[in-house]
């Protein structure tokens, strides 16, 4: 990739371009759009749970909310606080921008950390130094990537808690490069509790705090002990960190429900897809046409889905569990029950991470051009059936296919191209 | 030629089944309305604006009618957004400081059989010189409807005093209707405007009835200069904003209607220069030969279409293709299908002067024949329309062209482009030495580059909206400064991140970027308005197949040549603003060409929110500015 030269002042510029969204966000009314804002993580419906809440009412009540409590008590008065002149929600979006620009860093020093550990193996691959002037500006290529990502400048001015989910993944991926355990665990914990997907990045984690950072297969370099000491303190911090939340929780819905109604609007409403608005995802239009008799065996065939593909891909690309984690986050983005456009963002910005091994991905020319099409063409398709009321929910659901289409593409040509590239290393340690 | 015959695909409308119920009796009624009109009209020509209201209402309370005045302050200019296409529509207020006053005096019927929940919207749109006529057919149709014992929906009628324009009136009342304006004063009598003094006793503010099914909007134009007519005429306008149509169904109960019941000639407009263009009819001709070689290879074909017929179905067809793509709808049916009502305009000729007495009421009684059998048929429905067709074109009133036809034409037109760059983009380098000529991600430069051309039109597309709060400028200053200030961001834009021709850039590359993002543009448009994109894709895909460097190698230098000077040609054809010119050349006007011209058809186009005006500058003209990027690229 070329050399980025100016890293501080395109990042400021993307900072200062969102603060300057964040003055139209009321003229751009993103918040209401499908695409960006679900049921889980609107702002509007957070508002409404704090004032639930608020009234001493549980902020369950009438499925409005199906949030963290925990982001009730963060975000909640932040929320409240309006003033005349200023946009609304304008101290989230305030909060929001900070929440992405740290995520930014965070994947800045994850890529500085990846590409040292991949210029410690390659040296020992082969005394060619062919990749290295490549490898040194990775970080600075995918936080910039992450932060002039249109899709994440959408999600930052949007009006919904993605960024704070998208941030908790990232701050665990962090966490586990850097070997610090209870960061991990924290990191963790809290994405899974704001919104489950992100507990199959269990895997990604253990293997990363187990061998260490992405290196070439296991069969070439010198098999790397697995170590245990990092792994059971992560598993520790887990649980201490978890009963912790439960309790903070628990605490904070004191008499408005408790613990168990939260686990009931929060995962049940994820697992089984009680809200069939419509949205990116492909959950939506099938559980609106199947047969009630049928809805529990297809809730179980849609989510295993998921879980099948976890293990085959941990087995194949254990030696790098950065990528893995990739690949875990698309997969979910593309086969979860409310996905959004914030999903995307992660797994894109994720990807700016990989981008020297990728470099020989086929199809990027049309993965491009597919992406701004269908981003382009799903609200147009939403505006034709909801508001023309010349199309029909046909026409929206197809460009959610599209989206589904071009999202497994991109999986499947990365992983093919990863796998080439540790061929190609393996050649090159042979020749 | 690959037309259908309409038909009626919603069983529930039974168009004409019933007997008309309609007498002379209802139509004296219309006529004393008419001429108690003129009289207020002659007599007091002051006041006629504030009488004439006032005796609606009279004559709506005497059918039993709940009635009240809208009234709409001179329209403000609507502002510019080119964004509002995508944006949620949101309630606008009006200013309410104006001193001009339009007012429409508003009936509605409570159906006996119905629930409230539905009806039906008739508009007679009027002013001071005409349109009593109208007015007078409504309340025939309306005093007949508030005895009829088959109603089962609310019955609407707007008369709508047109002075700011019928479309203006039409949806203001429309947005009143949907979103109840907080601030409005319940007491008409109260609120700004012309005051209707105590004895005005029409009950509390703004009244609702229930979703609207269905609105017909009818108007009685007398044409003084066709004469030579042997029937009556019906013009149906269906054309809303944007390329939208009501739906198919509703234009065939009034075209059957008319037809078979009332024997109306009925019309939809149609470009009439092109029957005279000896091009077509020579095509005719030709197609009109070949259906019937057709139909001796196989007699169940029925292609075989007299070449009249073909040249009026072609002339009818681009009349509604063009009035698709402009985007501004024909009448004030466009505001009912902003809110996803079906709505056409009549427009009622008759074939004697009005002022015949005899002639006027035969006349009146055939059209309320008419309206009240639309009425009645939309009266059957049990839901919305969704049977027919919404998206088609009209070649003839009973003749039409589905989206699934016209689809495949401009399927294959536009398919010949993400090809094109397929191949250009796998386009081997042969004589470049490169070791590494096939990188993957070659496509990010000339990308990024053609990014930077898009932000550019985005943002010549935003100016004149900015150009337009300065007050009071002429316009030909307002475009001068519009096209200095796009030049001028194009240099600066240049000057940061560098121009195409100084960055080593292969051009079919950068042509496969173009190409490519001009096929998603072409897509999208012809989602959002399938007319625009299909002219628009007659202009720009050649422009697209053609474009190469001037200064390019080429084998064969006679083919070069040729290309050449097409391109060359086209660089000055295709520029948006070089259409407008050609016009105003073969008008004559050369000499005192004004370009405030332009600007005006602009803001004509962004005062109706068309979706043309953001294809221009958001497709179109970052596109021309690629082709002369690659006409004039150095290739070393």
């Amino acid at each position: 990739m070329a050399e980025i030269r100016r890293y501080w002042p395109t990042a400021t510029a993307a900072l200062a371009f969102r603060l300057v969204l964040i003055f139209f966000s009321g003229d751009l009314n993103l918040g209401a759009r499908p695409e960006v804002a679900t049921p889980l993580s609107s702002l509007r419906r957070l508002a409404e749970g704090y004032w639930l809440k608020q009234s001493s009412l549980s902020p369950y009540a009438g499925s409005m909310y199906h949030g963290s409590p925990l982001l009730l008590s963060v975000l909640g008065p932040l929320i409240a606080k309006r003033t005349e002149d200023r946009p609304t929600y304008f101290y989230c979006s305030l909060l929001f921008v900070l929440v992405d620009f740290i995520s930014a860093l965070l994947i800045r020093s994850i890529g500085q950390k990846l590409s040292v550990s991949k210029s410690q193996s390659i040296k020992s691959l082969s005394k060619k130094e062919e990749n290295l002037e490549n490898n040194k500006n990775l970080g600075d290529f995918a936080s910039l990537i992450y932060l002039w990502n249109p899709l994440t400048i959408v999600t930052c001015v949007g009006f919904c808690t993605s960024p704070i989910d998208n941030f908790m993944v990232i701050l665990t991926l962090f966490g586990a490069i850097s070997n610090i355990a209870p960061l991990a665990a924290f990191g963790f914990v809290m994405a899974t509790h704001f919104t489950l997907y992100p507990i199959i990045l269990i895997i990604p984690v253990i293997l990363l705090l187990g061998f260490g950072p992405d290196a070439p297969s296991f069969k070439i370099l010198k098999r790397k002990r697995f170590s245990w000491r990092p792994v059971i303190l992560f598993i520790f911090w887990t649980l201490i960190w978890a009963s912790y939340v439960l309790i903070l929780s628990s605490i904070s819905l004191k008499g408005v429900g408790g613990l168990n109604e939260m686990f009931k609007k929060t995962y049940g409403f994820i697992l089984t897809v009680e809200d069939l608005s419509p949205n990116i995802g492909i959950f939506w239009y099938f559980f609106a046409e199947v047969f009630e008799f049928f809805r529990d065996f297809f809730l179980i065939v849609f989510h295993v889905n998921i879980l099948f593909i976890v293990l085959p891909l941990a087995i194949r690309l254990k030696n790098r569990p950065v990528f893995l984690a990739f690949v875990y986050t698309a997969i979910s983005a593309m086969l979860k029950s409310y996905p959004s456009v914030g999903d995307s963002a992660l797994y894109l910005g994720l990807l700016g991470l990989f981008a020297s091994e990728l470099s020989d991905m086929q199809f990027s020319l049309f993965l491009f051009f597919g992406y701004i099409g269908v981003i382009l063409l799903s609200p147009v398709m939403h505006n034709l059936w909801i508001w023309r009321g010349t199309g029909n929910a046909n026409f929206y659901f197809a460009t959610g296919l599209a989206y589904a289409c071009l999202q497994t593409v991109l999986i499947v040509e990365s992983v093919t191209s990863m796998l080439k590239h540790d061929r190609m290393l393996k050649k090159l340690k042979n020749g | 030629m690959l037309a259908k015959n309409t038909y009626i695909s919603e069983n529930a409308l039974m168009p004409g089944s019933a007997n008309s119920l309609l007498s002379y009796q209802d139509v004296s009624e219309g006529n004393k309305l008419i001429t108690d009109i003129s009289k207020i009209i002659i007599d007091k020509k002051r006041s006629a604006d504030l009488e004439i209201p006032k005796l609606l209402a009279q004559y709506m309370q005497s059918t039993g009618a709940e009635t009240y005045h809208h009234k709409l302050p001179q329209p403000p200019k609507s502002p510019f957004n080119p964004l509002h296409f995508f944006l949620l529509s949101a309630p606008t207020t009006l200013r309410s400081n104006q001193s001009f006053f339009a007012t429409s005096t508003v009936g509605i019927l409570r159906a006996r059989a119905g629930d409230g929940k539905e009806s039906i919207v008739l508009v007679s749109p009027y002013d001071l010189e005409n349109g009593k006529e109208s007015l007078g057919l409504a309340f025939m149709v309306f005093s007949l409807l508030s005895r009829a014992s088959w109603l089962s929906k609310d019955v609407i009628w707007v008369a709508a005093d047109s002075r700011f324009g019928d479309y203006a009136t039409v949806s203001s009342w429309l947005s009143e209707y949907h979103n109840p304006n907080p601030n409005f004063n319940p007491n008409p009598n109260f609120g700004p405007g012309p005051d209707f003094g105590p004895g005005d006793d029409l009950g509390e503010g703004f009244k609702r009835a229930g979703t609207m099914a269905c609105a017909i909007v009818f108007k009685v134009v007398e044409r003084r200069e066709k004469v030579g007519e042997e029937r009556e005429n019906v013009a149906i306008y269906s054309e809303g904003s944007n390329g939208q149509m009501p739906n198919l169904d509703l234009v065939n109960v009034v075209h059957y209607l008319g037809v078979h019941r009332q024997g109306f000639r009925v019309r939809v407009g149609k470009l009439g220069f092109l029957e005279g263009v000896r091009g077509i009819r020579v095509l005719g001709e030709v197609m009109a030969r070949v259906g019937r070689f057709l139909r001796v290879l196989n007699p169940d074909w029925k292609f075989d279409v007299s070449s009249g017929e073909y040249v009026e179905g072609a002339a009818t067809l681009a009349s509604s293709i063009f009035a698709q793509a402009v985007g501004v709808p024909t009448g004030p049916h466009g505001a009912f299908r902003d809110y996803q009502i079906d709505a056409v305009t009549l427009e009622l000729s008759p074939k004697f002067s009005l002022t015949n007495e005899n002639a006027r009421s035969a006349f009146l009684l055939r059209s309320g024949r008419l309206i009240e059998g639309t009425v009645r048929s939309v009266n059957n429905l049990l839901e919305k329309f969704h049977q027919s067709f919404f998206l088609y074109f009209l070649t003839g009133p009973n003749k039409f062209i589905s989206v699934g036809v016209y689809m495949i034409p401009f399927a294959l037109l536009i398919s010949l482009l993400p090809i094109l760059a397929a191949s250009l983009f796998n386009f081997n380098l042969t004589p470049n030495p490169n070791p590494n000529p096939k990188n993957p991600w070659r496509w990010l430069k000339p990308a990024k580059f053609s990014l930077l051309i898009q932000t550019w039109a985005v943002v010549v597309s935003l100016l004149p909206f900015y150009i337009s709060q300065i007050i009071d400028l002429p316009l030909n200053y307002s475009f001068l400064i519009w096209t200095l200030c796009s030049l001028l961001t194009l240099v600066v834009l240049y000057s940061i991140f560098g121009s195409p021709n100084s960055t080593e850039i292969e051009w079919r590359l950068l042509k496969a970027v173009m190409i490519a993002s001009v096929s998603i543009g072409l897509c999208l448009m012809s989602i959002i308005n399938f007319s625009t994109a299909q002219i628009g894709a007659l202009f720009i895909v050649s422009m697209c197949l053609l474009a190469r460097p001037i200064r390019g190698k080429m084998d064969n230098s006679i083919v070069k040549l040729i290309v050449s000077i097409c391109n060359l040609v086209m660089v000055i054809i295709r520029f948006p603003l070089s259409g407008f010119l050609v016009r105003e050349i073969i008008n004559g006007n050369f000499g005192e060409m004004n370009f405030g011209v332009f600007w005006e058809s602009m803001e004509y186009l962004w005062g109706w929110n068309s979706a043309s005006y953001l294809y221009l500058f958001l497709v179109h003209l970052p596109c021309w500015l690629l082709f002369v990027h690659i006409l004039f690229h150095p290739c070393n």
